[in-house]
């Protein structure tokens, strides 16, 4: 112990004095126990609300688009917005688990678990948009460069939108694995505890034979340090791509080089948030207090502040640039922005996005609980508004002052967009009582050195050793 | 042994999932949402609610003349024929005489019962499926006969107005005349 050396400007991660198997015990807890009435209510609305999605997305498919608020004009609008806003939500996820790796930051260790499965969770809801907002999505197949009968007719491979299926499948598969591999001792760990066959034999099959053996040990770090070398590059690409769907076009307000990386941070933005909105929760239900402390949440709001005033300092880039540009176009679909039919959902945006994250700044704020759940939402409200503000407003006044027009959603926009938050949840709510939601093994690394206990430990006995030299 | 097993399941799957294609009908399509014409297709059948025979062909209004087209001028009649073998001459210049042209409809459309040379000879005749084909040689033919009986037909032959346009028999006509100079 002594031979450690740890600043002791460092906050404890782990409150409290645990041991190895405490922590085991807290993370089996929420798996090995029973749901309560609160989750059932709680999965009871979300499967509802998915259901009613899924009516919706049937109606949609089976009818046609025109159940849509879409016009000849405004193509894109609800769809892409929810597509654009699940998909960054899910950037936080992979950001938690592979850049924080890199920069070997070991909060992100509590975190990271729930962080990956909600961007698993929230790229399968975006996934849904792509195929449902096609005319004709039962032959969606055709965007595959697949060997065909058609003279082996293949895919442009100039589209964004070509990139954006291998961008998000390639984001699907990679966070998958990823987030597998790290489940694999945690796995392991619920079998060795299953009383009941049925859990035994399922957990059995989900950890994969994981047998925790040194040479499995080095290689799963192995594994995880090329994984987060490989998806953090993914992360920045793949919004990237989704943001090229605006900016390779030629509408003004869409055609900026700005858009990618202000997309990546807006997606970091409003995936920490999202992520702050579910970890709140969970550690009060799970109990799981101890190991999600107010330092994980201060420094995620740290992380919402930084990437807020990023897209703070996007959006004025963008005011600037309209201006500079002396071009009309670009210049009016900004002060269509600002004071157009849509004002309202510009201005609302500009508030969630650019003046909520400047609260952080106060401590007393970033540390409590409350104001940062609050916050958390608000920003995740904002960010819907900002693709809604980029994808809208661009497209319904542009070139052409006679095709001018207004975007009005159906309640079967609506209802698919509540149907993927219905989604999201029920999966959530699922993953949450039958996944270890902690990586437990993670965390036994970090116990010892940024555990309270074994800090309060070693710095009374370093105080005594400096007492005697 | 594993791998045989799973070759024979493929391939099983495989025939399994094949063998429904039935070669006296069409086969099964996938989603055929523009296979099957909204508008009527030519030739095709409409329903009899509309059409009473049920035919997308209808017959034009009697009388009524299109672009780019003149009725015959002589009567489909034996005194029509007269008429024509008298006083109807080829509206064809000479630029627009093409006896390469007129040879080839001609060997399409006449040659099997005449013979390419125009002697009565044709495939239809050497093989005995029918007789009295006349001789070009053994008859007196002007380019107005000739024309309408191409036109209407005569005797055991049919009118080939349906398949030649009135410059293409025009042609015909010509090279026939040819023919029955060498």
């Amino acid at each position: 112990m002594s031979s450690h050396y740890e600043a002791p400007i460092r906050k404890p991660l782990v409150i409290g004095k645990k041991s190895y198997h405490d922590i085991t015990v807290d993370v089996a807890r929420p798996v090995e126990g029973r749901a309560n009435k609160l989750w059932w209510r709680v999965f009871a609305i979300a499967l509802l609300a998915f259901l009613w999605g899924v009516g919706c997305m049937a109606y949609t498919v089976g009818t046609g688009i025109g159940t849509w608020g879409l016009n000849k004009t405004v193509g894109w609008a609800w769809d892409i917005t929810n597509f654009v806003w699940w998909v960054g939500i899910g950037h936080a996820g992979t950001l938690i688990s592979a850049v924080l790796l890199l920069f070997r930051q070991k909060w992100r260790m509590a975190i990271n678990r729930s962080a990956e499965a909600m961007t698993i969770f929230s790229v399968v809801q975006a996934g849904l948009f792509p195929i449902i907002h096609m005319g004709r999505p039962w032959l969606a197949y055709w965007v595959l460069p697949i060997p065909n009968q058609f003279g082996s007719l293949w895919v442009n491979f100039n589209s964004p939108l070509l990139w954006d299926v291998f961008a998000i499948s390639t984001y699907l598969s990679v966070s998958l694995v990823f987030w597998w591999t790290g489940l694999l001792p945690d796995f392991a760990m619920l079998r060795d505890r299953a009383i009941t066959p049925f859990t035994k034999r399922v957990y059995s099959i989900l950890s994969f034979g994981w047998s925790g053996r040194a040479k499995d040990w080095q290689r799963f770090e192995e594994v995880h340090l090329v994984l987060a070398g490989l998806a953090t590059p993914l992360v920045l690409s793949v919004h990237t791509i989704v943001s090229f769907d605006f900016a390779t076009s030629v509408i003004p307000g869409w055609h900026t080089t700005i858009l990618p990386p202000y997309f990546v941070a807006g997606a970091i933005f409003s995936g920490f948030a999202m992520v702050n909105t579910l970890l709140i929760i969970m550690r009060k239900v799970s109990n799981l207090e101890d190991y999600i402390t107010v330092q994980h949440i201060e420094l995620m709001n740290i992380i919402v502040m930084i990437t807020g005033s990023v897209v703070g300092v996007a959006y004025i880039t963008e005011l600037w640039v309209a201006w500079y540009s002396g071009v009309e176009y670009e210049q009016y679909a900004f002060l269509n922005r600002a004071s157009g039919p849509y004002w309202w959902s510009y201005w609302l945006m500009m508030t969630c996005n650019v003046i909520s994250p400047q609260v952080m700044w106060v401590k007393k704020i970033r540390t409590n609980i409350l104001a940062s759940f609050i916050i958390s939402i608000v920003v995740n409200v904002g960010m819907w508004f900002e693709r809604f503000v980029i994808i809208v407003t661009s497209l319904h006044r542009d070139y052409l002052p006679s095709s001018w027009t207004m975007f009005q959603p159906t309640f079967v926009d609506a209802g698919i967009y509540i149907g993927t938050i219905g989604f999201f949840f029920v999966l959530f709510l699922l993953y949450s009582r039958s996944f270890p939601v902690i990586a437990q093994a993670e965390v036994k690394t970090i116990l010892k050195s940024s555990g309270e206990y074994y800090k309060k430990e070693r710095d009374s006995k370093e105080g005594h050793q400096s007492l005697n030299h | 042994m594993k791998s045989i097993y799973k070759i024979v399941t493929l391939a099983g799957v495989a025939v399994l999932t094949t063998s429904c294609f039935n070669k006296e009908r069409p086969n099964y399509q996938f989603m055929p949402n523009m296979y099957e014409s909204v508008a009527y297709e030519t030739y095709s059948e409409v329903p009899t609610t509309v059409f009473a025979n049920g035919k997308e062909g209808q017959l034009p209004a009697e009388g009524s003349v299109p672009r780019g087209f003149q009725p015959e001028e002589y009567a489909d009649t034996p005194e029509g024929l007269a008429e024509a073998r008298l006083h109807l001459k080829s509206p064809l210049t000479a630029d627009e005489k093409d006896l390469e042209k007129g040879k080839a409809l001609y060997a399409i459309y006449c040659s099997v019962c005449h013979g390419a040379s125009g002697d009565g000879k044709g495939n239809l005749v050497k093989r005995e499926k029918f007789l009295g084909v006349p001789n070009y040689h053994d008859r007196e033919l002007t380019e107005g006969g000739i024309y309408h009986v191409i036109t209407y037909g005569l005797n055991s032959m049919g009118a080939h107005k349906n398949q030649l346009t009135q410059h293409e028999r025009w042609l015909v006509t010509d090279y026939v005349l040819k023919l029955k100079s060498e």
